[in-house]
Parts: C-alpha cells; structure tokens; sequence
C-alpha cells in the first residue's frame, strides 16, 4: 500500500461526525466539480470531487456519509466502516481528513482515534474556528497536535480561513505517508477480546490488532470478508466466548478516557455559547407555539411555490412552445420534424417546467437545514409519525410532497431507518401534487354544483377541492399504516437526534444544494420522461394504416358535408386520426376495465397517456374532443359538457364519473418520473413496482366505489 | 437529590437533573455512547414534544432529542 509511491490517482476521504461541517468542506474544496452517485450496491449518496494540490497528481476527495464510530447502526455509517476497513477497496483513502467541530471535540475525538488505530495518515480539521475569537473559545493547536501525534489545521467554511494550510497539510500526508503513520495506538484490545484475536490475528487479512478486532466485530456483514474466514470467525467467537456489544462498550469508554484529558486541557470554552439557541428553542421546540410556527413555515412554503414559480414555469412553456412552432415552420413538414416537436421538444419542456418549482423547494429546505430547524420539526412530530410507521423526519416529505413527490423523495434521505425512509417514499406520491391542480379544475364542477355560503365565503366546490387534498394525506398515512404492518425490518428505529445549535446559512451551501438537486432531476428523471413522450407521440399518431387511411377519408367526408372551416376540420381530423391511432385501438381494448368506473375509451386513452404523467389529461382532452391545440380549460370543460353517450344520449360526464376520475386521479400513481426516482433511491424495481401496483388498485377500487354508489 | 437510588430517566419530570450512572440496554448504549451519552455525563430534562414521545435533553451542554423509551434505559441519579 505505502510505499513511498504516488498513485495516479490518490484518494483522500472526508470523514467525520453528522453535524461536523464535512459538506461545507467539501464544497469549498471542490466548487462545483462534484459527482454524485450511490456507492456501490448500496443506496448511500457518494459525493466526489476532484482537487488539484501544487506537485502532485490530481487527487479524488471522497466525501464519506458522516458517522459517529466505527460500530455502526445505518446503513451510512456501515458503509464508511466497510470501505474504511477494506484495503483492497477501489475506495479506500491514501490519507484522511477528518473533520471536528471545534465545540465538540469532547465528542467528535471518538472516531478520530479508532480510525487513527486503524493505521491512516490523517489531518486532525478544526471546523467552525470562526468562533474561536468570537466566543472566546481558545483551542492550543501546537498542543493538541502533540498529544494526537497528528497535524492540526483549523479552518472555517463561512470566512474560508486555513483552507491554504489544509491543501499544503494534504500535500504533505500524500508525499510523505511514513511521516504520518501513528507511533503508538490509542487504545489497546481489552480482557474480554484479547482471546478471540489471539486464535484469529494470524488468520485475518489484517494490517494491525486494531483492524483484527474491527473484522471480529463486523464479519458477520462486511462484504469483503469472505465466506470461509466469517465462518472461521464465527467459530472463534463462540468459542472464547467474545461479547461484541460488551467489547464495544468497553472499548468506548476506554477511548473517552483516553482523549478527554487531552481535549480538558487544550480546549477552554469563555462564556457559555448556547444559551442564545436555548431561548430561540424556548419558542421553537414549544409544546403549543412550536407547532403553530412550524404550520406558519408551511404556509410561507406553498405560497412561494405555487406564486413565485408560476412566472418562471409559464416562462418555460412559452419558451419550449415557441421553440416548437419555430422549428415546425423552419423545417418541412415530416415525421422527423413531428416527432422533434411533439415528441422530444414537449418532453424536454415537460421535464423542465418543474425545474423552478424544485428549485424554490430545495432552497427553503436546504435553508431550513442550515439554520437547524427541520431537527426541531423532525422532534415535534416524531411520535406522531411513529404510530403510522415512520420518522419525525418523514413531515418534511410529505408536506414536499404537495408540490412535488420528486424534490420530496430526495429528501427522505435524512432518515437512517431503511423501513421508516421505505415508507415515508411508498406513500409520499399519495400527497396532491401540483400537477393534479388542472385536472381537479375541469373536473370538480362536474362533480359538485355551483353553490355559494354565507355570503361567498364558502364555496362547495372549494371545499370539495380541500377535501381532495386532505383525502391525499389521509390515504398517505393509513397506506403507511398498512405497510408498517406488512413489512418486516431488520434495523431497530432510533430517534436519537442531535438538536443542532442555530447558525446563519452558509450560503454556498444553499446554493450547491440547489444547484446539485436540479440537476440531478434534469438529468436522472429527464431520460425516462422523454422516452415515454416519443412513444407516446408515435402511438397518437400511427395506426393500422388502413384505419388511418379509412379516420382521415371519413373526416374530410364529414368535414364538407357539414361545411366546417379550415380550423374545425383540421381538429376533426385530429381526433379522428387519434381514435384510428395505436392509443386509440388501446384505449378500446381497455374499456371493458374501465367500464365499471363509468369511462368510455376517449378517457381510457387520457388515463393511459396520464400514465406517463398527469399533466397530459388535458393536452390529451383537448385532443380527443378536438377542442383544438390551445390548452384553455374552460373551453374544454364547455365541450365535455356536451359529450353524450352515442348509445343512451345521457351525457358522459355526469357526476358519477366526474367523482370517479377525481378518486382515481387523487391515488393513481401516474407520474413516471416519481417512478423513476423511487428506483433511484431503492436501488431496484421492486419498490416502484409495487408502488405502481398498489396505487393503481387503490385508484380503481376507489373509483369504482364511487361511480357504483352515485350512479 | 430527588432520587436517592439510581431510576430510570424515563421517570424525570420536566426541570429535573441527573448524572448518568449507566445503561440498561447494552444495544441502546451503544449508539448513545458513541453520540457522546455515557456514565458522569449531566442529563436534563428540558421538555417534551406535543405528542409525548419524544423528549428534548440537554446533555453536558449538548442539545438532543430521545424517545422515552431511549431514556427509559438511562439510570440517573
């Protein structure tokens, strides 16, 4: 491994506790030339970057999830004990900065010395030394470093102070690792242990008895350990007795010993720093105010999502609308060019017309985040969203949800319990998101008559309305009920949550959130979402050729008979051709399904396209009932009122059918990009199919329940 | 000292402090040792969530948020 010989490439990871400052280090470290993907086989976020160091090649810094010891509980912290004690991983750092919060060094010093016995070069990184002047903290660095036996450089990520003398401490790690390796280890294998690594030292692929005792510990799951050495383990456990828990335990309170003096007489904190935060808690974490502000924050939230991105959103879809008529009048007409325009072009301006409204999201949450609020709102409602088996963190993605279920996916990250997080993304796509709004508008005065309260305070249609939210949020909580008792987990649930002390937002931070977000949206859910629309778009507009043939000659026929304009018979012809199209045959051959929730197949053909997103109802509406290119809902609700059953002459869209495909629409799962982001995020087809598949029942159920009782 | 033997911190009211004398649960102790909880540390009671379950403890000078049923397996006195 160390000798003396540089990579090519050198890896340097980024260790430290949650709450340490690790990201705002890497953000300062690396801009924005970050990758973000999931480390292998698991569903754990890897952040790298690169870092160019004077005299060195180019150096891969690797930003590990935060992680308190080396005896995990999540599914983060493992993976960092994983790679961190596999040193034939494609992962495993040259050399290590580990990162501590300069208040919290009486805490932050646990990992640092087990991975410190585990033989790394490391860098001891002082975060938040801005408040080293400020609250009269004063931290003696030259004695520190001596004690550790390591080099210690503070620095801070608001006034980017030490950031120079941390590049030159790496330099230094990588040129000259011997120079770093530790003299003496911090803590020595205890009575309980020492029998179980006598019988195994030799055996284990291990390059000290620090790391001989971490493999006895983790081998039942560390993934490269092989078979015949975990069952060889196992065996040697039993036989010595070895306690891993009690050895555990053992081995932390020896450390804590060990460092403390060390920090007690290095470390002097003034004045007592947290009683500014204490007040602000007084108000925020308030049994009765707490709630109410935090509903207050909520409020502000949807405001600014619905109001300020509307502007940017019809921006887009002018912009992508125009692109589209400019191009179809530059080139000749054509398949090419109709599948450019309708296909890609309308799929591309489909995937970023969220882009603003996830944006404004992640800003107030990173925010959010930042300041230190969403571990207070996770506190509020942690016992509330236990009874419905899932976190106190799960609030912040359901109310997310009501914009977007994408951002609020995303977001579910926080939460360390695979089943709580599991949850918390099966049933967030339950909540109303924003693209359910056009549908609920054209349909709900079908549903329920123009009638007006109290003097036009109360409208019947706008509570109908608020009931079709509140029926998203009750369906999301009881189908988490349901699955919380259905799913078994291995992983015990913690709460156990630090409660940050306030602090102003670093900026930077708000932005690269932002930023990273967006993109990743753009690019991950936009491949999937313009598949679907060029499959869509070929399956409107081919069909058999001979039904095509036969739609088009019976228009024109029609269109003279009747002596229609040349606008009216282009939208006859439209819809014509759509009802002989492939979508068309398909939207006839599900009918008998759809029947008994009172659809006939020009709404089969607008839930199926609603299938790749909901959005698409009402283009598809316009369409079917050649209502003609523009979008205008009331033009459309005017033509549905007029539809009639070829066969009875009642009209089709009476209120037993408007309620059934409002119910429906409430709990379908017709979002490909939300499918696409739980695979993302579960690592597999599993969870979005099942997703898919018990959405669409509840939907058909619901909305057969409805149809069957008003009809 | 309101409570002369150790108990469970799980039976403190709110305003109540403590020093942690150990742990009940060797799985729970663990995870609290390694996020700083451990025997000597000063444990009080701040106040508890609207719903009940989960309580605000301040630690040392350290602010956390547990489960009663993580503080039941702390023994203060």
């Amino acid at each position: 491994m160390h000798n003396g010989e540089i990579k090519v490439t050198p890896v340097v990871g980024l260790v430290g506790n949650p709450n340490s400052g690790k990201s705002s280090l890497f953000n300062i470290l690396t801009g924005l030339r970050q990758r973000i993907g999931n480390f292998p086989g698991v569903t754990v976020e890897k952040k790298a970057g690169m870092l160019t160091l004077p005299g060195l090649p180019v150096v891969e810094l690797i930003d590990f999830p935060g992680a308190y010891s080396c005896y995990p509980t999540s599914l983060d912290e493992r993976l960092v004990v994983q790679e961190l004690t596999n040193p034939e991983g494609d992962l495993f750092p040259d050399a290590i900065l580990y990162v501590a919060d300069i208040t919290k060094l009486d805490k932050h010093l646990l990992l640092f010395t087990q991975l410190r016995d585990l033989d790394l070069p490391m860098v001891l990184v002082l975060n938040m030394a801005d408040l080293m002047d400020k609250d009269g903290l004063t931290v003696d660095i030259p004695r520190l470093s001596k004690a550790l036996d390591v080099p210690v450089v503070p620095v801070s990520s608001r006034d980017h102070r030490g950031i120079g003398e941390l590049k030159e401490a790496i330099a230094g790690l990588l040129l000259d690792p011997e120079q770093y390796r530790p003299r003496q280890a911090f803590y020595e294998p205890g009575a309980g242990a020492r029998d179980v690594l006598g019988e195994l030292r030799q055996e284990l692929p291990a390059r000290n008895d620090y790391h001989a005792l971490l493999l006895t510990h983790h081998a039942p799951w560390l993934k490269h350990v092989p078979e015949t050495t975990r069952h060889r383990v196992q065996q040697a456990r039993v036989k010595h007795g070895f306690h891993s828990l009690r050895a555990q335990v053992e081995e932390t309170m020896d450390r804590y010993n060990t460092f403390e003096p060390i920090v007690r007489t290095t470390v002097r904190h003034a004045g007592d720093t947290s009683s500014r935060s204490d007040r602000i808690d007084g108000v925020v974490t308030h049994p009765v105010f707490g709630p109410i502000l935090f509903i207050a924050l909520m409020i502000l939230l949807f405001q600014a999502l619905f109001a300020w991105a509307s502007v940017p959103m019809d921006l887009i879809e002018l912009i992508f609308g125009s692109l589209g008529e400019g191009i179809r009048a530059t080139l000749s007409e054509g398949w090419f060019t109709d599948m450019l325009v309708d296909g890609i072009i309308a799929g591309l301006g489909g995937v970023l017309v969220f882009v603003p409204q996830i944006a404004i999201l992640f800003f107030f949450i990173a925010i959010l985040e930042e300041v230190g609020y969403l571990a207070r709102a996770a506190y509020l409602f942690d016992s509330l969203m236990q009874r419905f088996g899932m976190n106190g963190r799960s609030v912040v993605a359901l109310i997310s949800g009501h914009a977007c279920a994408i951002p609020a996916i995303m977001s579910t990250r926080t939460i360390s319990n695979w089943k709580e997080r599991l949850l918390t993304i099966l049933v967030t796509p339950l909540t109303s998101c924003s693209a359910r709004i056009p549908v609920y508008v054209i349909l709900i005065s079908f549903a329920v008559p123009q009638a007006i309260y109290f003097n036009g305070l109360l409208s019947l249609q706008g509570l109908a309305f608020a009931g079709l939210y509140f029926l998203g949020i009750l369906s999301a909580m009881l189908s988490a009920l349901v699955f919380k008792v259905v799913l078994k987990s291995p992983d015990r649930s913690f709460l156990m949550l630090e409660l940050p002390e306030y602090r102003v937002p670093v900026w930077r931070n708000v932005g690269t959130t932002v930023w990273q977000k967006s993109k990743t949206f753009v690019v991950e859910a936009g491949k999937i979402i313009m598949i679907i629309s060029v499959i869509l778009w070929a399956a409107s507009t081919y069909g058999p050729p001979a039904d095509m043939a036969a739609a088009e000659t019976a228009a024109l026929a029609r269109a003279e008979a009747q002596d229609l304009s040349g606008e009216e018979t282009a939208d006859l012809l439209a819809s014509q051709r759509l009802e002989a199209s492939y979508a068309g045959h398909l939207g006839k051959a599900i009918e008998p399904a759809i029947r008994p929730l009172g659809y006939d197949w020009k709404i089969g053909i607008a839930l199926l396209t609603s299938f790749a997103a909901r959005e698409v109802f009402v283009g598809t509406m316009a369409t079917i009932y050649s209502v003609g290119s523009t979008d205008d809902e009331f033009r459309i609700r005017e033509r549905l009122a007029e539809e009639r059953n070829p066969d009875t002459g009642e009209p089709v869209y009476n209120q037993a059918t408007a309620w059934s495909l409002l119910i429906f629409y409430v709990f379908a799962m017709m979002c490909m990009s939300t499918l696409a982001v739980t695979k993302r995020e579960t690592n597999g087809w599993k969870w979005p199919i099942v997703q898919f598949v018990f959405m669409t029942v509840l939907a058909y159920g619901g909305a057969m329940i409805a149809y069957q009782l008003l009809s | 000292m309101p409570f002369p033997v150790p108990a469970a911190a799980s039976l403190f009211k709110v305003g109540q402090t403590g020093t942690i004398e150990r742990f009940t649960n060797e799985y729970l102790a663990g995870k609290l040792l390694d996020i700083g909880v451990r025997p000597g540390s000063r444990l009080r009671v701040v106040r508890k969530s609207p719903f009940g379950g989960s309580w605000y403890v301040k630690i040392d000078r350290q602010c956390l948020a547990l489960r009663k049923k993580e503080l039941a397996c702390i023994m203060v006195k």
